[in-house]
């Protein structure tokens, strides 16, 4: 009982992280009609420059969390601005594609600046852990679920409440109008982009204090895409519910299905598939995911 | 130079003027005579690029003419690799057996995503792709069979005394096949097939209201597609003689789309310009940065890492400036030299 409660913890603090990962995408895809592939990347740079503020500089942690938190809304609007600020009605496959090529060169480009080491990353909450009868809690997975919570809640409110959420969500239903009415399409895009850069960061910084900073860390970008698939691509409770459901999923697949084996199949790291399988299986079943709606083409 | 045609037959012709055959003959006795004149080395680029132009025309017969977006690429040329493994590695089946049978392998696996993609378009099929890339590379990596993180060894191609060994005999085989691949990809394009393929890309239900079936149609892009990746696959494993999960992972599949968006999306010229050009931009660096190497030593362990984020940025650049890739810039220059001095 006690194990499983660990498992299902540990599951939540890292479906925290798909989650704001999913949500990075779905800020971005919401209102630009643009899928990211380079989400993980953003992350990764997100982790390596606070990183490089708090262990090799000696920074205290709290302020390069911060730091790390504009680099991520610079990054992101300075993409924007270079790569996709032209790319406005161009075919899906040139906006993949651009997103897919920025990917290589942010890993590139993080290799040659970091190298291709492992770094551990030193937070307040490093191997500190609570117990709480025979249960053990690390901290940092603590911090992870409630900083996560606390900005599910910012975004949530900030879509449905303030100007600049409500123009956002303009923007995207109808560019076109929205330009009519008034709304720069172009500055919304780029917040979108500097939003989706954030959370990026913030969700780089989370995994690095759980596991490690390195440049594969880029690959938790994929696996939160298929967070997003799962709860819908255009819906931030979805992605919530899809960055938690593989979060636990891959929980539990580490624990009760890495020993086994198949016939000649060792299952090894079956967890690093888990969200790719859950993935296929969703866009075969229901492609919207649990709150998209279906799209009717109009031809 | 005007061009008229007077009847069907050279309307449909393959080769449709003198120009045109004149040159491919200068381009079939060049390659012919060539290889006597390099060195291994650059023979064994070239094999490289010869194995690349027949992936890179499957994906551009996926991607540039369906308009059906595969980001794992990469596992369809695992799969007919590591079917030549299993089969001429382990049971012996020989080269003119075990080629076709690697081809089918990854034509018929590649159902799995090719049935899905009824359904899915676009962005989502991109993402159904990109995860079969992944779950490929995982059972390579964890079933026996495959032999994981070892490797598999693959056999020379042979029978009785006589073996294909050399970078010379290679060089041959590998043309071969990049030149019927070329022929095949030609003509299916010019085909009710071909034309089939485009309708989809260009308008999906418009095509389907026209009586082409989007189901038949799509399925047959992706085997059609895969079975070229599979035979590029099988044709890579005899050649490197030892095959490693690695050499298939997601970097093989952004170095094919990088070639097929360089070259030019839905042209069979452009999927060998830019199968060329990709697989020779390593090269490139490395022969340029061989003059520096005295002076910053360890400047060619920093190739390896530039390579993806150059075809990062070549795929970026592209899209971006010339998203018709070279052939557009060729078209260009072409139409310009028809008409000059005049601007049309």
């Amino acid at each position: 009982m006690e194990k499983i409660i660990e498992i299902l913890f540990n599951g939540l603090s890292m479906g925290a992280i798909y989650a704001l990962m999913a949500l990075g995408f779905v800020l971005i895809f919401k209102s630009t009609g643009v899928i990211n592939f380079a989400q993980g990347e953003l992350a990764m740079v997100g982790a390596f420059i606070c990183y490089s503020f708090a262990t090799m500089m000696n920074v205290p942690y709290i302020y390069a969390f911060f730091i790390a938190l504009i680099g991520g809304i610079i990054l992101g609007a300075v993409v924007y601005q270079v790569f996709f600020r032209t790319m406005v009605g161009e075919p899906l496959f040139s906006t993949i594609m651009v997103t897919v090529g920025l990917a290589s060169i942010l890993t590139c480009l993080a290799g040659l600046i970091w190298g291709h080491d492992v770094y551990s990353l030193n937070s307040p909450f490093t191997d500190k852990v609570i117990h709480l009868d025979k249960i053990t809690f690390a901290q940092g997975s603590i911090s992870t679920i409630i900083v996560s919570v606390v900005l599910f809640v910012i975004v949530i409110l900030f879509f449905n409440r303030s100007l600049l959420g409500i123009s956002m969500r303009g923007s995207a239903e109808d560019p076109d109008t929205a330009g009519l009415m008034g709304i720069n399409v172009k500055k919304i895009h780029m917040v979108a982009w500097a939003l989706g850069g954030l959370v990026a960061a913030v969700a780089g910084m989370f995994l690095a204090e759980q596991s490690f900073v390195r440049l594969s860390m880029s690959h938790v970008g994929i696996k939160a895409m298929a967070a997003a698939i799962l709860g819908g691509m255009e819906s931030i409770s979805g992605a919530i519910l899809g960055g938690i459901i593989i979060g636990v999923v891959e929980g539990l697949a580490a624990n009760y299905l890495s020993g086994m084996e198949l016939g000649n199949f060792h299952m090894g790291d079956i967890k690093d598939v888990a969200a790719f399988v859950i993935m296929i299986i969703v866009l075969m079943i229901r492609p919207y995911g649990i709150f998209g709606k279906e799209k009717v083409e109009r031809v | 130079m005007a061009n008229f045609k007077i009847s069907y037959r050279e309307d449909t012709a393959l080769f449709q003027n003198l120009w045109v055959k004149s040159w491919l003959g200068i381009f079939i006795a060049a390659m012919i005579v060539l290889p006597f004149l390099l060195s291994r080395y650059q023979l064994s680029i070239l094999n490289g690029m010869g194995i690349a132009v027949i992936g890179a025309l499957g994906l551009n017969l996926l991607i540039g003419y369906t308009g059906q977006i595969s980001l794992g690429h990469g596992a369809f040329v695992a799969i007919g690799a590591y079917t030549t493994g299993l089969l001429a590695g382990t049971l012996g089946v020989p080269f003119i057996v075990a080629l076709p049978v690697s081809g089918t392998t990854a034509a018929l696996l590649s159902l799995i995503v090719g049935v899905p993609s009824l359904r899915l378009k676009g962005l989502y099929l991109a993402l159904g792709t990109l995860a079969f890339g992944f779950i490929i590379e995982y059972v390579l990596f964890h079933w026996d069979l495959t032999r994981g993180d070892t490797g598999m060894a693959v056999p020379k191609i042979g029978a009785g005394g006589f073996f294909i060994e050399t970078e010379l005999q290679f060089f041959y085989l590998i043309m071969f096949f990049a030149a019927l691949a070329t022929l095949v990809a030609k003509n299916l394009a010019r085909t009710k097939i071909g034309r089939s393929f485009v309708a989809i890309r260009d308008r999906d239900i418009a095509a389907e209201a026209m009586g082409i079936s989007l189901s038949k149609y799509k399925i047959m892009a992706f085997a059609v597609s895969a079975f070229y990746a599979g035979v590029a696959g099988c044709l890579l494993a005899y050649y490197q003689k030892w095959i490693v999960p690695g050499n298939f992972d997601i970097s093989l599949s952004i170095a094919y789309i990088a070639m097929i968006v360089l070259g030019g999306m839905g042209t069979i010229l452009g999927s060998i310009l830019g199968a060329i050009l990709i697989t020779g931009i390593p090269y490139g660096i490395v022969y340029l940065t061989d003059a520096l190497r005295g002076t910053y030593p360890n400047l060619s362990g920093l190739i390896v890492d530039l390579k993806l984020g150059i075809f990062g940025l070549v795929i970026v650049l592209t899209l971006l400036f010339e998203p018709q890739g070279l052939v557009g810039i060729y078209r260009r220059i072409k139409v310009y030299w028809k008409t000059w001095p005049f601007k049309y």
